[in-house]
């Protein structure tokens, strides 16, 4: 039999094989764990949007969604940054398994500390309010991007559920409100028995949100009125004009 | 002197490697034999490129691992690798008479181990046996019942949670019991 140990030293000698140096596994290590984090991070990004989507939905609209739960799921569940907060926190849990100790953890345990790990950054960075500007940039500049904006536009632009949203063009002397609809299209609101929240008073340009019912083909009666930007019905911090006012072609 | 230490000791100086690898040689080969279906060379040229691998990355052992355990996943992960590159089916296996007993032992309690003939009929159906068997499977068999390593152990040779090792086990075993069945190994 061979003497294979002495052959492999041998063999070890006359190639010069050296062992890897420390600072190549720490780098190694490194690698991993920098991957892990920036999964978290990534995941707590999504995580805020998701927490930011989800505190700026208009939850009250339930009464109007009544005959179809799965369209009021579809329209309000925050699923584009819910998939990447899931994605984000896989791939968390797949560079956790390659650290050191990562796979003496089950995959259940493993995703869920990932998930947990995203939402709590999350958390912070809500708080922060980092989350509000992000999803105005993201609506600014990605032309794909269907965020909070968006699921607005399809909740709000649903005249015949009683939903209607748009800018102020003119208020007549009747009271009769003249609005451009998210589309550019005109109506012809009455809003004189209208509850206006967010201390509103109709005035031009200003953009709002209706809940009502449709009396014509371009006509319709308000029963609320609430400010287009901010938190459910009262409003709150937020820009002035959105980009779906400026593509509708209303925005002087 | 520990392993840790002959380790240690062989980052300095590389001759102290021999006496590691003297530890770990029949022990690997009679691991890469159970594993695998290749001639005597074969694992002689695999256990010199465990060894390699080993001396490569001393400095990388985690030393939260006992170092057989760590010299096993190598190990392990070679046989895997080369049984990749050559893209074979599944390992064959050409288990010795003991390994036979041991993994036999589990199916029944009243073997005769007195027949010769018995004996050799026996470890042809379990080779026949195991070789019908998923790498996963065959290899989660070896490292319990041949090379007799604990389940924390061999968590730390697969990278999986020991409670996936339980339930992998058991899966194997039920396995291996159905295949058994099938060449009368219980009736051995």
């Amino acid at each position: 039999m061979n003497d294979i140990s002495k052959e492999t030293l041998n063999k070890i000698k006359e190639q010069g094989i050296v062992p890897r140096t420390k600072g190549y596994f720490l780098l190694r290590r490194s690698t991993v764990w920098a991957l892990f984090c920036l999964s978290v991070i990534l995941g707590s990004i999504s995580a805020s949007a998701v927490i930011f989507q989800v505190r700026n939905a208009d939850w009250d609209l339930f009464q109007h969604f009544r005959h179809s739960i799965l369209e009021f799921l579809l329209l309000f569940v925050p699923y584009f940054w819910g998939m990447f907060l899931v994605g984000f926190s896989i791939v968390a849990y797949f560079y956790f398994r390659r650290t050191q100790s990562g796979y003496r953890y089950r995959a259940v345990t493993a995703v869920a500390l990932s998930v947990l790990l995203s939402i709590i950054g999350g958390v912070g960075i809500y708080a922060t309010g980092l989350s509000g500007r992000m999803e105005s940039v993201f609506e600014d500049t990605l032309p794909f991007y269907r965020g909070a904006a968006f699921h607005n536009r399809m909740v709000w632009m649903s005249p015949d559920k009683g939903l209607l949203a748009g800018k102020i063009i003119d208020v007549t002397k009747k009271g009769i409100i003249i609005l451009k609809d998210l589309d550019g299209k005109e109506w012809h609101v009455a809003a004189n028995h209208a509850a206006w929240r967010g201390r509103l008073s109709p005035s031009r340009d200003l953009e709002i949100k209706l809940i009502g019912i449709r009396t014509g083909e371009n006509s319709f009666k308000a029963n609320e009125v609430r400010p287009w930007h901010g938190r459910r019905k009262y409003g709150g911090k937020g820009r002035r004009h959105s980009r779906m006012f400026q593509s509708s072609g209303t925005e002087k | 002197m520990t392993d840790e230490a002959l380790a240690g000791s062989s980052l300095r100086h590389e001759d102290a490697f021999y006496y590691l690898m003297k530890r770990y040689e029949p022990v690997l080969l009679r691991y890469i034999h159970r594993m695998t279906q290749v001639s005597r060379e074969e694992s002689e040229d695999l256990l010199q490129d465990i060894f390699i691998k080993v001396f490569r990355n001393l400095n990388g052992f985690d030393t939260n691992l006992k170092f057989s355990s760590w010299v096993y996943r190598i190990a392990h992960n070679e046989i895997i690798s080369q049984y990749r590159k050559k893209k074979r089916d599944r390992f064959t296996m050409e288990p010795d008479a003991d390994d036979s007993d041991i993994l036999t032992s589990f199916l029944t309690d009243t073997l005769n181990m007195e027949s010769e003939y018995l004996d050799r009929e026996k470890t042809t159906a379990v080779r026949t046996a195991l070789e019908e068997l998923s790498p996963k499977y065959r290899d989660i068999l070896v490292l319990r019942y041949f090379e007799e390593l604990s389940y924390e152990e061999i968590s730390d040779i697969l990278r999986k949670p020991p409670g996936s090792v339980a339930t992998l086990l058991n899966r194997a075993k039920i396995k291996f019991k159905k295949i058994a069945g099938k060449y009368h190994l219980e009736t051995i």
